[in-house]
């Protein structure tokens, strides 16, 4: 909310501007601020004319030479009648950009050139006079700023308001917060109209049918005004709120909102069929042309103000063009009313609207201010349309509003709640600063009667927010609690996160966080066939941007994302996981699955390699990274073939089991997915459903026997048919070699040249050794033989 | 045959010539091979001793013995020289060019926001502070009216929301995890929950998904001074000793009362979080007591802590996924 800094001070004493904003943003305003408004004057100069010679070629202007206080004094050529010798001006030199945005050169005029200009009002931006240039105070300083000397528009206030506090949207609701912070009295202005001639309640009648949606209605008939343009300090208010002027009676109308908080709204009593208002609700498809030029179709939900015959103001919201106030308009009804805060937002966001009133009723206004600012609105069209206000309000009621009159507070209790001691003394004296009248009915006890315009306070908990408010949150002395020692452990799912997270980092890679939103053609990217529980989304009523309305079931489309754009931005060998939740849809309403996901993506690095030999194939690195991963976790996986997901590559995929659950899957990207995604270079992915591991019992390490007794070594090669998955052989090797082989690696694999077509030479390394006593070769030849039968025999392979 | 003509002096002396000739380890044992070797002069010598009478024998035994070990020790001192001079060619020989560059193991990269949230995390644990993890699509009742922020009410407005088709929501702050936390517990109990949260917003100070942290302790005495004591702890475990804190008045609708807390940054005041002692309603609805129990509550955000720490310009950098970026953490 904006308000002019000035006007608050005709209310109440102010501190200076620094000060103002600092307590009112530390009491409970957010953000608040003093702004300058008007053009910038800062680039405008003091200057003194010294000398005023007429033009040689021209009757009308002047030739005047200038003081700018620093350097020699200038020639500016001033056509303005009223320029005089010894006059303080407004000097703005050549290179000065004006409020209109042209930039000021320095020119020629009639064969005289003019350094530079001094100044009417209009060219500073300040009015639309044009008769003559400004003369400053003969005691501004020469050379000086001309924003330090007057100022070029209002200054303003601005403060945020919390949802709680309605009630300060007003310059007395600001003006009372002020009382309440510096203890300085407020100022309101005189609310009582004069009254002449027939009572109001001859003009007009008003009903409420609508009880519960309309507690309070008041209306005032002003007779007589004369619609016209408002005067121009008035003007100037509404417009530093940021309310345009319209004329003189709805500006009064505005006025008295920004005064006090209440709507208000100006019928043309005229216009108003029967001379009566009814509030109600509208009927199912009615009608109303609101005063912002829409035609708006009603529902029965809304509350109108209705004349005999139709809706002329959407209550609370906006009016009629119907009945609004022209420059025609002789005789006027004032209403001032308080609506219930549900049913105004409600209508407000079905009209799609956002008012000053709105806002206000949306928030609760004062119950007991309605007749006040029917009366100060009353008086002011009186004073500013010439209008004589009938005797009396028209004042109906509705149901009576649900507010809390006194509140209970247990001194010791808020002490004990805030960490202070307080007597309960200085609390009374706290809660009096922001209106609360207290009484002691018992040691120790307060009861605080609620001021009508502070609906945010109803339990002892709210008086205990206002004395820390008032008194300083700053002034409560830091503690530190003292509680029972209790085990604190991590969630499990946290723990294996953490680990994951750490696993991957050692092995390289980069951690991305992403957000979830996904698009329909990235998550069909993932070619996920019919009936995978991952191919049905959740999707965003309204997401941030269009194409993106899907919440993800899986985290690589973001990877794949963010390899698009590293691609794009020339990074080579980009190796990034990412570890979050992803969302499966349950029933209609029902929460989401969000089981833990973690997902590796690496990209072929194609730049030449400076050191070392040449890296494995990316799919071994990923395969490998998965096993260091859950073998650290202290899980025994196992890769099978053949049941990848659609996304990676037939040929070169496959998933990890711990037992019989899958956990994880780790291929070459699929090259449809590879290129739907704009990946230029080979890709492989990896993942692993954490939720499904955590389900999982890990087995964790566990100490085994090491050996004093020597190694034998013993390596073998043999041919084979390529088909042959290199595992299985792994298998019967270790089978054939016998309980004191202690492990078997292939080391070497090899096709092409001098190996025979459709046949790979596959390298074994096998260790043996025993833990009792050093194996004689006598021991070991016979288990290699065995195992070279047995690859004979079940593989039909040949030793090289 | 021993020869006879050879003193055993001579024959030292004479070996003694040879070693220090040699000019490879290799000729070096040749020439000890020739006196010491199975058929070398000196074991040749010895082996006659045995034709010589006892007193002879023992008095040439011992000279021949003194000559052969006089031998051994020449040929080791030899060997030592040559061997330490060959080295010292090979390290005269071998230049490595260092400043080639080292080939460092590939590094890894936690994302920022972990480092910060772990460092979060670990401070809150170190004082007895439990994690507690919630749902990220959420109903309106958990992120919303269990916090005494009802339907159509002004309060809606400050946090812009997600909706989900079907009614629920993205949580728009990690105070869910309040509610279910401590529904159907006894208190006292402390908890924290680090989490990503959501807004309809987008802008360079926004994002539409950012992390928080919310904090929450509930037991019989705990007081507003102690939600100040833990909260100026944690700003000076993570921004420094000299760190000041300052609690200005604001409303929550889940607190009462209420504060927004600033911090001191490069002699700025940031705004850093919101806080205040939970709300009687907010106890009464996860079936606590409000009349036994009382508590504190807090929240703050991650990122805005990430961003401070490291000196990103922008949010939206710890979104993108710019390798360029993240590996400079």
């Amino acid at each position: 909310m904006r308000l002019c800094l000035d006007w608050l001070a005709e209310w109440v004493d102010l501190p200076d501007a620094a000060e103002l904003v600092h307590q009112l943003d530390m009491c409970g305003f957010e953000d608040a601020l003093v702004e300058q408004t008007g053009p910038d004057l800062s680039a405008f100069r003091v200057g003194c004319v010294l000398e005023r010679e007429p033009h040689p070629d021209a009757d009308r202007l002047s030739v005047c030479r200038v003081d700018l206080g620093a350097g020699e004094p200038v020639e500016i050529v001033c056509g303005a009648p009223n320029v005089a010798a010894g006059q303080k001006v407004v000097v703005a030199s050549p290179g000065t950009r004006l409020p209109d945005g042209t930039k000021l050169k320095k020119s020629k005029i009639r064969g005289v050139t003019s350094l530079g200009m001094i100044c009417s009002v209009s060219e500073m931006g300040l009015g639309d006079e044009h008769d003559g240039i400004l003369v400053l105070d003969p005691e501004a300083p020469l050379g000086a700023p001309v924003s330090d000397v007057i100022a070029a528009g209002p200054r303003v206030l601005e403060v945020g308001i919390t949802p709680n506090r309605g009630d300060t949207a007003s310059l007395l609701g600001v003006a009372r917060e002020v009382r309440a912070i510096f203890e300085s009295p407020i100022r309101a202005p005189e609310t009582e109209p004069p009254e002449a001639g027939a009572p109001a309640s001859t003009a007009a009648g008003v009903s409420i049918e609508a009880q519960d949606a309309c507690h309070h209605y008041v209306a005032r008939i002003v007779r007589g005004v004369q619609v016209g343009p408002s005067p121009e300090w008035l003007v100037a208010r509404l417009e530093a709120s940021g309310i345009r002027s319209i004329n003189n009676v709805v500006d009064v109308t505005n006025l008295v909102l920004l005064e006090l908080g209440q709507p208000l709204h100006g019928f043309d009593l005229a216009k108003l069929a029967g001379a009566e208002i009814r509030v109600r609700r509208a009927r199912a498809g009615e009608k109303l042309d609101t005063l912002d030029g829409e035609t708006r179709e009603l529902c029965s939900e809304d509350l109108v103000i209705a004349d005999a015959e139709r809706a002329i103001a959407l209550a609370g919201v906006m009016g009629g063009a119907d009945t609004e106030v022209t420059d025609a308009t002789r005789d006027v009804l004032i209403e001032s009313a308080h609506f219930d805060p549900k049913t105004v937002r409600l209508g407000a966001r079905r009209a799609g609207l956002n008012s000053e009133a709105s806002y206000r009723f949306e928030r609760g206004v004062d119950r007991e201010g309605i007749a006040r600012a029917a009366d100060r609105c009353a008086r002011l069209l009186a004073e500013l349309a010439g209008g004589t206000v009938a005797p009396d309000r028209i004042d109906v009621r509705g149901s009576e509003v649900a507010h809390t009159d006194h509140v209970r507070l247990d001194c010791a209790r808020a002490n004990s709640l805030l960490g202070l001691e307080l007597g309960s003394d200085e609390m009374r004296a706290l809660l009096e600063r922001v209106g609360i009248a207290c009484e002691s009915p018992e040691d120790g006890v307060l009861v605080g009667a609620i001021p009508s315009h502070r609906n945010d306070l109803h339990i002892p908990e709210d008086l205990t927010e206002e004395l820390a408010r008032i008194h300083g949150y700053d002034r409560i002395p830091t503690t530190l609690p003292s509680a029972v020692l209790a085990p604190a452990p991590l969630p499990p799912g946290l723990v294996l996160t953490e680990r994951v997270k750490d696993a991957f980092v050692a092995a390289g890679l980069t951690e991305t966080v992403s957000f979830p939103f996904v698009s329909a053609a990235e998550m069909e990217a993932l070619l996920l066939p019919e009936g995978d529980e991952r191919r049905e989304t959740l999707s965003l009523v309204n997401p941030i941007k269009e194409e993106e309305p899907q919440l993800r079931t899986h985290l690589l489309p973001s990877l794949l994302r963010a390899a698009r754009l590293n691609r794009a931005r020339q990074a080579e060998g980009v190796q990034l996981f990412e570890v979050s939740r992803v969302f499966l849809p349950q029933g209609p309403g029902e929460l989401p699955h969000e089981p833990l996901q973690a997902v590796a993506l690496l990209l072929e690095d194609q730049t030449a390699r400076l050191w070392g030999n040449s890296p494995a194939p990316l799919f071994f690195q990923a395969k490998g990274i998965a096993e260091r991963l859950l073998n650290l976790l202290g899980y025994d996986a196992l890769l099978r073939r053949g049941t990848q997901p659609a996304y990676l590559h037939p040929g070169a995929s496959g998933t990890f089991w711990v037992g019989e659950k899958m956990v994880g899957a780790v291929g070459e990207l699929h090259p449809e997915t590879c290129s739907r995604f704009e990946i230029d270079v080979p890709g492989v992915a990896l993942e692993l459903d954490l939720s499904a591991l955590l389900a999982q019992p890990a087995q964790p390490p566990q100490y085994r026997e090491v050996s004093r007794f020597p190694q034998v070594r013993r390596d073998l090669a043999v041919l084979v048919d390529r088909e042959h998955a290199a595992d299985d052989l792994v298998v019967a090797v270790r089978k054939g070699a016998g309980k004191d082989c202690t492990s078997v690696e292939i080391f070497d694999r090899y096709e092409g040249k001098g190996v025979p077509e459709g046949k790979v030479s596959l390298a074994f390394r096998l260790v043996f050794q025993r833990a009792d006593r050093t194996l004689e070769d006598s021991e070991v030849t016979p288990a290699v033989d065995r195992v070279v039968r047995t690859l004979l025999h079940r593989f039909g392979a040949e030793l090289r | 045959m021993a020869p006879e003509g050879h003193s055993v002096d001579q024959l030292l002396g004479q070996a003694r010539t040879e070693l220090s000739a040699a000019s490879s380890t290799q000729e070096l044992a040749e020439v000890r091979a020739g006196y010491l070797g199975k058929k070398g002069s000196i074991s040749q010598l010895l082996r006659t001793l045995g034709k010589l009478d006892p007193a002879e024998r023992k008095q040439r035994g011992q000279a021949v013995n003194d000559a052969k070990q006089a031998i051994e020790a020449h040929f080791a001192e030899c060997r030592a020289a040559l061997e330490g001079s060959a080295r010292q060619r090979a390290l005269a020989e071998t230049q490595l060019d260092v400043t080639l560059p080292g080939a460092a193991p590939r590094r890894g990269h936690l994302h920022p926001l972990t480092h910060v949230t772990r460092d979060m995390v670990s401070f809150f644990t170190s004082m007895g502070f439990s994690v507690e993890e919630g749902p990220e699509v959420e109903t309106d009742w958990h992120n919303f009216e269990a916090l005494n922020i009802p339907a159509e009410h002004p309060s809606r407005d400050e946090q812009d929301t997600f909706y989900v088709s079907g009614g629920n929501l993205l949580r728009t702050q990690t105070s869910n995890v309040q509610i279910r936390a401590m529904t159907g517990r006894t208190p006292p109990f402390r908890f924290i929950a680090p989490g990503r949260v959501y807004r309809h917003d987008l802008s360079p100070k926004h994002s539409p998904m950012f992390h928080q942290i919310e904090g929450f302790l509930v037991d019989d005495r705990v007081t507003f001074g102690d939600l100040k004591g833990v909260l100026f702890a944690f700003a000076k475990h993570l921004f420094g000793e000299e760190t000041e804190l300052r609690f200005r008045a604001n409303h929550f609708p889940f607190t009462e009362p209420s504060a927004e807390m600033d911090l001191t940054w490069k002699g700025e005041w940031l705004e850093w979080g919101g806080c205040g002692m939970i709300h009687p309603q907010v106890l009464e609805r996860c079936g606590i007591d409000p009349e036994t129990w009382r508590g504190f509550a807090f929240g703050m955000g991650i990122d805005r802590t990430a961003l401070l720490r490291y000196g990103f310009p922008a949010l939206r950098l710890l979104f993108e996924g710019d390798v360029r970026v993240l590996e400079q953490i």
